[in-house]
């Protein structure tokens, strides 16, 4: 992957090929101690009977297992999508290396976890709320100050009728 | 030995890595069971074509369980070292990472205490609102009831208004004099009706008590 870290940690290589060697250095080892001495070893009756059969059936079992092997790890791959979440776990660990200390693990009581999850709709609600409140406050006061004016003209007609009144009684 | 549970790689992957594991293992050993019993059969088969061979099935059979025997003890230590591998390097998640759906907690660590506070601001400030919007109802009523008001008010200034006009178009400003005067009289002539009857009830009191 290329990293500029150590050379020597085989955790700089991603996982899927570090998986893969792995899995192939097993079939590697399985098949050096199944070796064909071994083999005729054990079947020696047999093998003295007919030498190249044996041999031919030894390598028919070895050729089918290690495909067998590898057909199942390739269906363990295709079924768990491993390929995918291997790449981007090798993203989150490069994106992580910075970050020293423990991240954050769930705790396992569901509502001590939920309360950060909630954290940002809250905010949001909460912002919410102050706008839409300094909004009608700011529409109130205007209201307010058209009932104020509206008494006075109120008060105004009021002593203009007032004034009529007298001058005709 | 602590077993861990790895929950969180089983988050990640949507699986647990040991299951995983265990699930490969078993397969991988059914795999060399069976292949030995294909590698028997064939064998005894080869030999039924030697008839005169003195090799016995149960021969073939011990020479199988050897092979075998042999071959499991390796599996279980090889299958062993890439389980540790696996489970160490590839099925983990180091514990300094943090999966991108669970980074609210790592933004927003609110204690239990923080999180009440942050709850009831928003229930007081939803009083406020609640406050502000029927005061808001009230002021909008009130502007309402003023404007009918205003309209009656105006009316009757209106109206005056009016009686000016006519007084000036008639040319009788002393309308409004006469008026006047009218009024006075006739609550003079009240106050004289209120006297009278006064008196005479006063009258007829006397009467009575004569």
């Amino acid at each position: 992957s290329g990293s500029d870290g150590d050379p020597s940690v085989p955790a700089a290589l991603g996982r899927a090929q570090v998986f893969a060697a792995v899995v192939d250095t097993f079939l590697e080892k399985l098949v050096t101690a199944g070796s064909y001495q071994r083999f005729a070893n054990c079947y020696r009756c047999f093998y003295k009977l007919q030498p190249e059969m044996t041999r031919s059936i030894y390598d028919q079992f070895v050729s089918q297992l290690q495909t067998s092997i590898k057909e199942e790890i390739q269906e363990v791959k295709d079924e768990g999508n491993l390929e995918v979440l291997f790449n981007s776990l090798d993203k989150m660990v490069e994106e992580a290396k910075d970050h020293k200390e423990p991240a954050w693990r769930p705790s396992g009581i569901p509502e001590e976890d939920v309360r950060s999850a909630m954290v940002p709709y809250l905010l949001k609600h909460r912002s919410y709320l102050r706008k839409v409140l300094k909004e009608k406050e700011e529409e109130n006061r205007k209201v307010a100050e058209s009932v104020l004016a509206g008494r006075d003209r109120i008060a105004e007609l009021q002593q203009l009728i007032q004034a009529r009144k007298l001058a005709w009684q | 030995m602590s077993v861990n549970p790895m929950a969180y790689e089983a988050q990640f992957f949507g699986f647990t890595p040991q299951t995983c594991m265990l699930r490969v293992y078993i397969a991988f050993q059914d795999y060399l069971f069976e292949m030995m019993l294909v590698v028997e059969t064939v064998i005894l088969k080869k030999l039924d074509g030697f008839p005169g061979c003195k090799i016995s099935p149960c021969q073939i059979r011990k020479s199988t369980e050897k092979f075998l025997l042999f071959m499991k003890e390796h599996f279980d230590k090889l299958f062993s070292k890439m389980e540790e591998v696996l489970l160490q390097l590839v099925l983990n998640i180091p514990e300094n990472v943090l999966l991108p759906e669970d980074k609210v907690h790592e933004q927003y660590p609110y204690t239990k205490e923080e999180f009440q506070a942050l709850q009831d601001e928003i229930q007081q400030l939803q009083q406020q609102y609640r406050a502000e919007a029927s005061a808001g109802q009230a002021l909008q009523a009130e502007l309402e009831e003023q404007k009918a008001v205003q309209a009656e008010l105006e009316k009757i200034l209106q109206w005056f208004d009016g009686l000016d006009n006519i007084c000036r178009e008639h040319g009788t400003s002393n309308f409004k004099e006469s008026f006047a005067f009218l009024t006075q009289n006739s609550k003079k002539l009240q106050d004289v009706l209120k006297d009278v009857e006064e008196k005479s009830k006063k009258i007829k009191k006397h009467d009575q008590l004569l």
